[in-house]
C-alpha cells in the first residue's frame, strides 16, 4: 500500500513537472481566415499576414 | 429575433465575449453590446479592416467567411454568413470553438425583416378547415 502512495505521489511530481518546465510557454498566438470555397490559412506569429491582422486585432481589443 | 435582441443574448449568454458587433451587408451596425456609439463604430472598422486584410492574403479572391486572431491579451473574431458579419473580442486563451458557435447562433438568429412579415402573415392567416 506505501508502495503504491508512494508511486502515486511520483506519478503526480512528475505530470507537474512535465507540465511546469517542458509544456507549453505562455499564451499562443495564432490567427485563420476560412474562406466561402472552404480553404482556410493558420498565419504562424512572425509572418507578415499575421502581424497585419495581429495590428487590427490589437486596435480592436484597446476599444 | 431582431439584432439588438440576438446580441443582447449572445452577452447574456457567454460568459467569454466582451464586446460584439453585428453589421449589415453594407458595414452599418445593426446592434452592439458597446452602449457608446462611437465604441460601436471603432468596433465595426475594425472589422471591416481585419476582414479585408484576410480578404488580401488569399491569391485568389474568395470571399472571407471567419477571421480568428488570438494574441497575449485577447482574441477577436469575426464571421459572416448571410451578407451580415458579426464580431467579438474576448479575453486572452478563449475556448474558440465555442466563442464560434455562439456567434454562428447568434448570426443565424436573426431574421430579415421580410421573414418577419412572413412569419406575422402566417399567424394572423387562418388555416384552411379550421374555424
Amino acid at each position: 500500500m506505501r508502495r503504491l502512495i508512494r508511486l502515486a505521489v511520483l506519478i503526480g511530481l512528475a505530470i507537474w513537472a512535465w507540465r511546469r518546465f517542458a509544456g507549453p510557454s505562455g499564451p499562443q498566438q495564432r490567427a485563420g481566415v476560412s474562406y466561402a470555397d472552404g480553404s482556410s490559412i493558420v498565419l504562424e506569429p512572425g509572418s507578415a499576414g499575421f502581424e497585419r491582422l495581429a495590428s487590427i486585432a490589437r486596435t480592436a481589443l484597446r476599444q | 429575433m431582431d439584432a439588438v435582441q440576438a446580441i443582447r443574448e449572445l452577452a447574456e449568454l457567454s460568459s467569454q465575449i466582451e464586446s460584439a458587433v453585428v453589421l449589415s451587408a453594407d458595414g452599418s451596425v445593426l446592434a452592439s453590446t458597446h452602449e457608446d456609439p462611437t465604441r460601436a463604430a471603432a468596433l465595426a472598422s475594425s472589422t471591416l479592416e481585419l476582414v479585408g486584410a484576410a480578404f488580401e492574403l488569399n491569391a485568389q479572391p474568395q470571399e472571407v467567411t471567419r477571421v480568428e486572431v488570438e494574441l497575449e491579451d485577447g482574441a477577436l473574431f469575426v464571421l459572416r454568413d448571410g451578407g451580415r458579419t458579426i464580431a467579438a473580442t474576448t479575453g486572452s486563451q478563449p475556448t474558440s470553438g465555442l466563442v464560434v458557435y455562439d456567434l454562428r447562433t447568434c448570426l443565424q438568429g436573426i431574421e430579415e425583416p421580410e421573414q418577419k412579415k412572413k412569419k406575422r402573415s402566417a399567424i394572423r392567416k387562418p388555416k384552411d378547415g379550421v374555424e
